[in-house]
């Protein structure tokens, strides 16, 4: 029997507004973005339908080499970036979490270590230096190569893993590669799926780091060109894709808008990859996050 | 001997470690061996040379830097004690939602704003919070109240940090607080039903109390971050105007080391946010351990 309750009629109603509080925001900048530059001014902070309707700004933002350049530099950095911290983190976990060898309890101390004491940006910022690396994306890559709070959540998943399936194939003689290629890895697929997105969220959204050890911008990542446009404000970069368009276009042309539609063409992957990181992400979340 | 036999054994483990090995050691190791640049002197040719406590003396003496460690406290605290209680009482009220489409609309929205980044989140908030059309202030408007420019008042300004945290995080929040309410047998609200307890009585009563380890362990883990008070956010929601109300410890490291120059001085400034983060982090574990028998690792 369903009863109607007041308050559970106030708590939908409440949780309501907090959810609109997240979209509204959002679908502003959206209908910001597709909006017609001529008539972008009548549209209310609380609009989310945007006034007319046009793909001008979004005909500017990609006729700008500098945006095309710097969306093949994020999808090269997350790409390649996600691979390595996969292989780099799998192989780690499985040799700390499923073999004992002599000074497995000091390579352990170490992490934690590692884990409770950063290094300044100062002293990673001279490093990249002393390496040569600085203006190559090595530096963005290779900075966080393994996260140690991730190569602890998937030594858990790996412990989880009956020995039994691992015994028969050591009984036939398979050494730890053999077992970790072939074995664990295949069982863990929907871990590093898990592991795949919080890397990959992480590498896309990564800014700072390129801030600073890339200064030439022909190499920078979508998110130091967007900090770029939005909270440096600097005009006459978003501009550069401009010459040769129709000058009746131009006319128009609204900054606010422009900045909406960098910032919507850095938040799709996310919005395309969504229901997939709800689906393993939540979920690695939690298991990592309950401690026994 | 027999030590060295086994580990020529287990030489494949070591090999396997060693891609490990070589990046923790290049890339977190050497750097931190690195801060003793705190007490040299920064050379770009040749050795750095001894300075001693030379940095930290003039860090302590510096009115600039006595500015930033207020700035970061009481950020960190404002964001601890205005943020803190919300994902609590979001999943306590998501709690009551009936499994379901409308429950995990609410859900899957409420995650959202955790995978953006900072600097999209910097842009949608200059957005929201626009003098002339922002959503605020049209809200403001409409009950007769003057349009504020947020941005660049320092009297708002801790508050825009505090607010768009809470935005971007209340909702991610609420995932290990909803984990723990989920463990709860629904037996114990059957029964409380049959005695007549009220939607508010059976969160009090039953649901509030399964989730104080978790709540705990939560608050503990946010103590030993205290010295960060976000520098992703104030970087990218920082400028001229508010800089001297929102200027925090690493993003004042970032101004005098990395645009100023000053190495030494700036990791002076790092080092010591490190120690105070780290008895902060240690502090926090073992009194987790006595008290959840939970740790932060």
């Amino acid at each position: 029997m369903r009863t109607f309750s007041v308050t559970k009629s106030i708590i939908q109603f409440v949780l309501f507004l907090f959810a609109l509080a997240i979209l509204i925001p959002l679908l502003n900048i959206l209908a910001m973005s597709l909006s017609d530059p001529a008539r972008v001014n009548e549209l209310s902070g609380l609009g989310v339908l945007p006034k007319g309707f046009s793909f001008i700004n979004y005909e500017i933002i990609f006729s700008n080499p500098l945006i095309i350049k710097s969306l093949l530099n994020s999808l090269f950095i997350t790409i390649i970036g996600t691979l390595l911290n996969l292989f780099l983190t799998a192989m780690t976990a499985y040799v700390l979490a499923r073999t004992e060898f002599v000074g497995k309890k000091f390579v352990l101390f170490v992490l934690i270590g590692i884990m409770v004491f950063e290094p300044s940006m100062i002293t990673e910022y001279l490093l990249m230096k002393d390496l040569g690396l600085l203006n190559s994306y090595a530096s963005v890559i290779l900075y966080k190569a393994i996260n140690v709070y991730y190569l602890f959540i998937l030594m858990r998943f790996f412990q989880e893993i009956p020995d039994s399936i691992v015994e028969a194939a050591r009984i036939d003689g398979a050494g730890h590669f053999r077992i970790f290629t072939s074995i664990i890895l295949p069982l863990s697929k929907p871990a590093l799926a898990t592991m795949a997105l919080f890397y990959g969220v992480y590498h896309w959204n990564e800014y700072f780091r390129a801030t600073i050890y890339i200064t030439d911008p022909n190499k920078w990542p979508l998110q130091v060109v967007l900090r770029q446009f939005v909270v440096s404000q600097d005009n006459m970069t978003m501009l550069q894709g401009i010459e040769g368009m129709r000058p009746e276009l131009l006319a128009s042309l609204d900054f606010g808008s422009l900045q909406s539609t960098t910032i919507v063409i850095a938040v799709i992957p996310m919005l395309l990859l969504y229901p997939l990181i709800l689906k393993y992400f939540t979920k690695g979340t939690m298991d990592g996050g309950e401690k026994e | 001997m027999k030590t060295l036999k086994r580990m020529r054994k287990d030489l494949i483990l070591y090999v396997m470690l060693l891609p490990g090995f070589i990046y923790f050691t290049i890339f977190h190791i050497i750097p931190i061996v690195n801060m003793k640049l705190a007490f040299e002197d920064y050379k770009i040719i040749g050795e750095n040379t001894w300075a001693g406590m030379k940095h930290f003396n003039t860090l302590f003496s510096s009115p600039a830097f006595l500015d930033v460690l207020q700035n970061t406290i009481i950020i960190s605290s404002m964001k601890i004690i205005f943020i803190f209680p919300i994902p609590i009482i979001l999943s306590l009220l998501i709690n009551e939602l009936r499994f379901g489409p409308y429950r995990k609309f609410i859900q899957s929205i409420s995650y959202l704003p955790h995978f953006l980044s900072w600097v999209v989140i910097a842009g949608i908030w200059i957005t929201l919070l626009n003098p002339a059309d922002g959503a605020i202030n049209v809200i403001r408007n409409f009950f007769n109240l003057p349009s504020i420019d947020f941005m660049t008042s320092k009297e708002h300004i801790r508050w825009v940090l505090v607010f768009s945290e809470m935005w971007r995080s209340a909702g991610w929040d609420t995932i290990l607080y909803i984990a723990a309410i989920l463990k709860i047998s629904p037996s114990l609200y059957e029964a409380a039903k049959m005695d007549g307890a009220s939607t508010f009585q059976q969160m009090r009563y039953i649901t509030l109390p399964a989730m104080v380890s978790t709540v705990i362990t939560v608050f503990i883990l946010n103590l030993g971050f205290f010295m960060n008070a976000g520098f992703d956010q104030v970087f990218n929601l920082m400028n001229d105007s508010v800089l001297s109300v929102i200027d925090i410890l690493d993003t004042y490291v970032y101004r005098i080391g990395l645009m100023n120059g000053q190495y030494a001085y700036a990791t002076a400034a790092s080092l010591f946010k490190g120690v105070i983060g780290l008895i902060l982090i240690l502090g926090t574990h073992f009194i987790s351990k006595k008290i959840t028998g939970k740790g932060v690792w």
